[in-house]
């Protein structure tokens, strides 16, 4: 029986995608090996660590550390200004509100120098190109550069240049990508996605934004994982924890919790995924 | 997975119990497509034992969906729940298939 190729897909969610930490915690006790792993935007930094051969304990832990509120603390006030000033101060596709110099410094503490080629398991890492909106694939390169441009929030980050292309973050162009693991080959794909929270209030336009930016994620989120369902020979297995509580965007003292919902997530699909796996690579039920 | 067929007046009837997948997902579309020949097609899948299906599944419903509108019918779908329902609104399958909460609710939509 030929091995069934099984790919891993981390969306988009911010300190959500820890989630994928108690995924991989069952995969690892039910010995699944996984030949490839897939991250965006916040999913792309536990795909990467994921793909480094770190135990979930050890992702935990460097997660944590990583993923804080103060990235974003510093603020870029030339920036801010040239909202209201654009032609005084100049505004261009270069922009975000929040210096990116603790984010690279904590990226690089994280990842230092490897390479995504040099990973023991295979890592594609995605972002968008700012200019085209196109999604963009990086196989190869520094994996703190990918993370760097799968993560530029729009708005707060300034869009990264990467090979020669602006990135913007991964989630605008899919934010469950699981179209790089199905041109990739594989046969089962565990995709573990994350719906964007509704505001309970908007009275900011930092919450206004917010609420747009949750509208067209989540309503993306499920007219690509439609298609890509629809479309693709194999399998596509959805992985979508649903919490209890609300988790905000740097919530890394919920991470327990977090690892917990991926965990009760992935073991109500347990029977069903094994199947998949150990089943042999026919394709039926081709439409 | 198991298939039950049943004919309630011009409208038949196809049970599933247990998971739609790859190794699985053609039997129930060619259970379907089985049922359309030289009848009207108006069906029904009841769900209300289907503990899970996988994108292969659902490319079969639509495989169904499409042949049974294709003749004039439908598939309408009965008892969807829990992490069916789930992959149903994620794929946005909810939006294009018409559900009932039973199997009866599903049968009668058609008469009106």
């Amino acid at each position: 029986m030929t091995k069934r190729k099984v790919a891993l897909v981390i969306g988009a969610g911010s300190v959500k995608c820890a989630a994928a930490i108690g995924l991989a915690r069952v995969l690892a006790r039910e010995r699944v090996d996984i030949d490839l792993i897939v991250g965006c935007s916040a999913g792309s930094i536990f795909a990467a660590l994921m793909a480094m051969g770190g135990t979930s304990d050890e992702v935990a832990a460097i997660a944590a550390r990583l993923w804080t509120r103060e990235l974003t603390s510093t603020r870029d006030t030339r920036a801010m200004l040239s909202i209201v000033l654009p032609k005084l101060l100049g505004f261009g596709e270069h922009f975000g509100m929040r210096s990116d110099r603790r984010v690279r410094a904590a990226l690089a503490d994280a990842f230092g120098d490897t390479r995504i080629e040099a990973l023991p398991t295979r890592l594609l890492i995605t972002a968008t190109d700012f200019r085209t909106g196109e999604q963009a694939v990086f196989e190869r390169g520094r994996v703190v550069d990918a993370i760097r441009a799968s993560i530029a929030i729009p708005f707060v980050f300034t869009p990264a240049e990467v090979d020669g292309r602006l990135c913007i973050d991964g989630f605008l162009s899919d934010p469950l990508p699981v179209g790089p693991a199905v041109r990739d080959g594989a046969d089962v794909i565990i995709a573990m996605g994350f719906e964007s929270n509704y505001q309970e209030r908007i009275d900011t336009p930092g919450r206004f934004a917010f609420q747009l930016s949750s509208i067209v994620t989540n309503n993306l989120l499920r007219s690509r994982y439609a298609f890509h369902s629809v479309a693709h020979h194999g399998e596509v297995i959805a992985i979508v924890p649903e919490f209890r509580e609300r988790i905000g965007l740097f919530d890394t003292a919920r991470i327990p919790y977090i690892i917990e919902e991926g965990e009760r997530a992935t073991e109500a699909m347990l029977p069903h995924l094994m199947r998949m796996i150990d089943s042999p690579a026919t394709h039926a039920g081709e439409a | 997975m198991e298939l039950s067929v049943s004919q309630h007046g011009d409208v038949c009837v196809v049970g599933v119990r247990g998971s739609v997948d790859g190794s699985t997902a053609m039997q129930l579309q060619d259970t379907v497509a089985a049922q359309l020949t030289g009848s009207a097609a108006r069906m029904v899948v009841d769900c209300a034992e289907l503990e899970y299906t996988s994108s292969a599944g659902l490319r079969a419903l639509l495989a169904g969906v499409k042949e049974c509108r294709r003749q004039g019918g439908d598939l309408r779908l009965a008892a969807v729940s829990g992490g069916v329902r789930r992959v149903l609104d994620l794929s946005g399958f909810t939006g294009i298939l018409r559900i009932y909460s039973d199997v009866d609710a599903a049968v009668s939509s058609y008469a009106s």
